[in-house]
């Protein structure tokens, strides 16, 4: 296991050898990039943390950045890129083009940012499952990660990544070992790969609201929760009956996974009484959806997110 | 002490990497292609699984063949044990029951590196190709219900393989396999 004051010592020191200039910071408000800011922040000034507000985002997601960001007197700037992504995603349905599509347009914001900045320096937080997942050399593309399958081949920054050989459970040691509160993995393509199928603003609001369903039922109701727990929003549409009328809605797949790493992970066993509580929860407060589904797959053969 | 690690693309290889390094033993990746000079000094090898098919794309496992010749102790997992089979003259091709996550293994014959574990085990397994059959110097010693060979070790050399992935988190005691090969690394 990764010794958390080693590791922070490291990661200080390997930013102070590659930053020969200015630099900036992409966050997402996850985890990884949350810590990396943290870090970052211990040895530079010189660094300016991104976070960009995509429109992909969970509810109150930008409020709670901005808190962390605060607490740790971090150097940040938020940058409202909503309209640039949805019309960036406009029409797009297949998976990798979507996270590609993603990942390109975090990095036109960031390069513009940069140059704002003056700065000749990304610093990311990846990780490994990224990197691996992304593919490369003789590594099969499982699923390309916004910082890693969709940086250009020509891309002017120089890129720095002190957590590239950290897992998630690592992430969450060393983070806790500096008081970052623990922040339940979102993936870096947002909300857009939790809708099979086109993005929509129509699409992203049913979404966000069955995401904070979920959530809050888990928040509230569990003890010990899953390592992850979210809804994804499927292109799939069924007969119900809404108040003696037929209804025709749309269907939303629960899925709570555990895993350690994020590399192998079994589906969770929770209390059936409490996925009847935001089966009934969404389909009463979202009158678009009126099917509710429960995955029961572990990965592999599936993967965690469905896209 | 120090342990490779040759990458066939596998999704785990890092994984084998941060298991080994969790022993605080001196590890290193390297790509299937690394010219054999570099690997003489290593105490130990370990191969990765991979995408590729044994059996109709041997030449993505690069210079592999040359590095199953060193004296050290040689860990083959999925795709890694899958060459170790069709090298020593045994057959590899398309599984009856490929197996993806979950599965249980039964070990029978309890014996080298797999001397202290329990007889059933659950395990996760990520495998298209199945080992057919593997030459008389070897022993196979865990099968599944849906695959033959899930195990197996030489019994004069320290080569050792298997099918399934002791490297990942949900598979029962695979960091004691590991543990026991880096044992006899240190010999």
């Amino acid at each position: 296991m990764v010794k958390p004051e080693q590791f922070i010592e490291d990661a200080k020191l390997q930013i102070k050898s590659q930053l020969k200039g200015k630099g900036i910071l992409a966050c997402s408000g996850g985890q990884d990039s949350t810590l990396l800011s943290v870090i970052a922040g211990m040895v530079s000034r010189d660094i300016l943390v991104i976070f960009v507000d995509t429109g992909l985002l969970r509810l109150h997601e930008v409020e709670n950045a901005e808190k962390i960001f605060k607490k740790y007197n971090i150097n940040y700037k938020i940058i409202d890129a909503r309209q640039r992504f949805i019309q960036n995603l406009k029409g797009i349905t297949d998976p990798e083009q979507k996270r590609k599509i993603v990942g390109k347009t975090f990095i036109d914001v960031f390069e513009e940012a940069a140059k704002d900045f003056g700065a000749e320096y990304l610093l990311q937080g990846t990780i490994a499952p990224d990197w691996i997942e992304s593919g490369g050399q003789s590594r099969d593309t499982i699923k390309s990660h916004h910082n890693v399958g969709g940086l250009p081949e020509n891309m002017k920054l120089k890129l720095i990544e002190p957590l590239r050989d950290l897992y998630k459970d690592e992430v969450r040691e060393v983070s806790k070992y500096l008081g970052i509160p623990e922040i339940m993995p979102f993936p870096g393509p947002g909300l857009s790969i939790r809708i099979i199928g086109e993005v929509t603003e129509e699409k992203l609001d049913l979404i966000r609201k069955a995401t904070d369903i979920v959530e809050r039922n888990v928040m509230e109701n569990m003890h010990e929760r899953p390592w992850q727990y979210f809804a994804v929003l499927l292109p799939v549409n069924t007969t119900g009956v809404h108040g003696d009328q037929r209804s025709y809605g749309k269907t939303v797949a629960i899925r709570f996974i555990d895993t350690l790493d994020g590399m192998t992970g079994t589906f969770s066993r929770p209390d059936w009484n409490l996925l009847e509580k935001i089966s009934t929860e969404i389909t009463d407060e979202i009158p678009e959806i009126n099917r509710v589904v429960y995955d029961i797959t572990n990965k592999p053969p599936a993967t965690i997110e469905w896209e | 002490m120090k342990i490779g690690v040759i990458d066939n693309g596998g999704q785990w290889t890092h994984r084998e990497w941060r298991v080994l390094k969790s022993f605080e033993v001196d590890a290193e990746i390297f790509p299937n292609t690394v010219d054999d000079e570099k690997l003489i000094d290593l105490d130990g090898l370990v191969l990765s699984g991979g995408p590729a098919s044994i059996e109709s794309e041997l030449s993505k496992l690069g210079n592999i063949k040359q590095y199953i010749n060193h004296d050290y102790p040689i860990f083959g997992i999925c795709a890694g044990a899958q060459f170790i089979a069709l090298n020593s003259g045994g057959n590899v091709s398309k599984a009856v029951h490929p197996e993806y996550g979950k599965k249980e293994v039964n070990f029978y014959s309890k014996g080298s590196i797999f001397y202290d574990i329990p007889e059933k085990m659950i395990v996760w397994e990520n495998h298209n190709d199945e080992i057919k059959s593997i030459s008389d110097d070897y022993i196979i010693c865990a099968s599944s219900d849906t695959c033959r060979v899930q195990a197996f070790y030489h019994k004069s050399r320290d080569i050792f393989g298997v099918q399934f992935h002791p490297e990942v988190n949900n598979t029962e005691y695979g960091t004691e396999i590991f543990k026991n090969f880096i044992e006899r690394c240190k010999k």
